[in-house]
């Protein structure tokens, strides 16, 4: 269980994703656990890696903490009723959202990266000086489309809470291709936000009684050291391969979750 | 503010260690005493059992311990934030870091509601 957290956490960093994406994969198929079970120890997972990496992105100053705060008001609104909905709907409904999840990331993670931006917007030229919404800004960028980033974040924090994900697939395309945040901002502002969005999924998990320590302990502590292994690691290996690995391991994974939503 | 973004990152990594260490301990015991991490019958959180079983060297106190932990450091981001704030007298952030707080503790009372 170490071993297998190590490699979600090992993954995860080398490709810019949470582990919680193969955690519950990892758990369900690998360790026979419930969908639900799994997404309430993945919750956890992510936490833990949230807070190490949010702590470095502060402060190296790339995470945008008055944006990241103010979009994670709503990814934990969007957390709160995922965690409630997790135990309203079906478990297989779960598992086919967490199949179709699998199927979309490794979409994602196969086609080609050159969506740009919009055209950048620089500091000073569009919102009065002096306003909450100018204090959002970075140094060298406008924080363009509040509603876009507000509706997008809830969306991220049902979609974490109901699957046990970071919910970064939605945000960081949200806030770099809607809002004009730099992609390297919009990556540590998502992390940072994956805290208090699992937290706010999680306790509603550890208060129905749905979060194993047993479980959760050996899984977070091989995230957390597969995690600090792949940052370490990351320029020494080649992402490409590895991207197409990971490719194929999602592909393999939708597969067997998809199985087990019908019940082959 | 850069002072803020320090503190708050060096709040996190604190909270990260911590919990992180006790989750590390945790496992050790488990591992001492044998216990498998499939076994169905897991020990609930009862705060009110905790000290005993960290006394006892009980891996389920320590597990738990770290557990919560790891999920305090993020509302403990906020509140660090929220004092910071208040110091700077941002209000607009002020009331973003008190309705943050507000949902993880409307999430707190509605699951324990719930529960079971």
């Amino acid at each position: 269980m170490v071993a297998g957290g190590a490699a979600a956490g090992l993954f995860g960093a080398l490709l810019g994703l949470g582990g919680g994406i193969l955690i519950v994969p990892l758990l369900t198929l690998g360790f026979g656990l419930s969908v639900r079970e799994a997404v309430g120890v993945s919750l956890v997972c992510v936490i833990v890696t949230s807070s190490a990496a949010a702590s470095v992105y502060l402060e190296r100053h790339v995470a945008n903490l008055r944006l990241g705060m103010t979009l994670e008001l709503f990814t934990a609104i969007g957390a709160f009723a995922g965690g409630l909905i997790a135990f309203l709907v079906e478990e297989r409904v779960v598992a086919g959202l967490f199949t179709a999840l699998l199927v979309y990331t490794a979409w994602s993670m196969a086609r080609p990266r050159s969506v740009p931006a919009d055209d950048p917007v620089v500091a000073g030229d569009a919102l009065e000086h002096g306003s909450f919404r100018a204090s959002l800004n970075g140094a060298d960028y406008v924080v363009r489309r509040l509603p876009a980033g507000i509706v997008g974040s809830l969306g991220a924090g049902v979609v974490a809470a109901l699957l046990g994900v970071g919910g970064g697939l939605v945000k960081v395309p949200v806030m770099h291709l809607f809002m004009g945040v730099p992609l390297r901002v919009a990556t540590a502002t998502s992390n940072l936000m994956i805290g208090i969005t699992a937290t706010a999924g999680a306790v509603v998990y550890l208060a129905r009684g749905g979060i194993d320590p047993y479980v959760a302990g050996p899984t977070a502590i091989g995230v957390f050291l597969g995690a600090a292994l792949g940052s370490r690691a990351a320029h020494r290996i080649d992402v490409r391969t590895l991207r197409l690995l990971f490719v194929l391991v999602l592909g393999y994974t939708a597969i067997q979750m998809g199985r087990r939503v019908i019940g082959v | 503010m850069g002072d803020l973004e320090r503190s708050v990152g060096r709040l996190l990594s604190l909270g990260t260690a911590v919990s992180v260490g006790l989750l590390a301990v945790g496992v050790g015991l488990m591992l001492l005493a044998g216990q498998s991490p499939l076994d169905p019958s897991y020990p609930p959180l009862d705060l009110a059992r905790l000290p005993a079983d960290l006394v006892g060297g009980r891996p389920g106190g320590f597990l738990w311990l770290g557990l919560v932990a790891a999920m305090a450091t993020p509302a403990a981001r906020v509140v660090a934030s929220l004092i910071g704030y208040l110091q700077a007298r941002e209000w607009g952030m002020v009331a973003i870091a008190l309705a943050v707080l507000g949902v993880i503790g409307a999430s707190i009372v509605v699951g324990g509601a719930l529960e079971g």
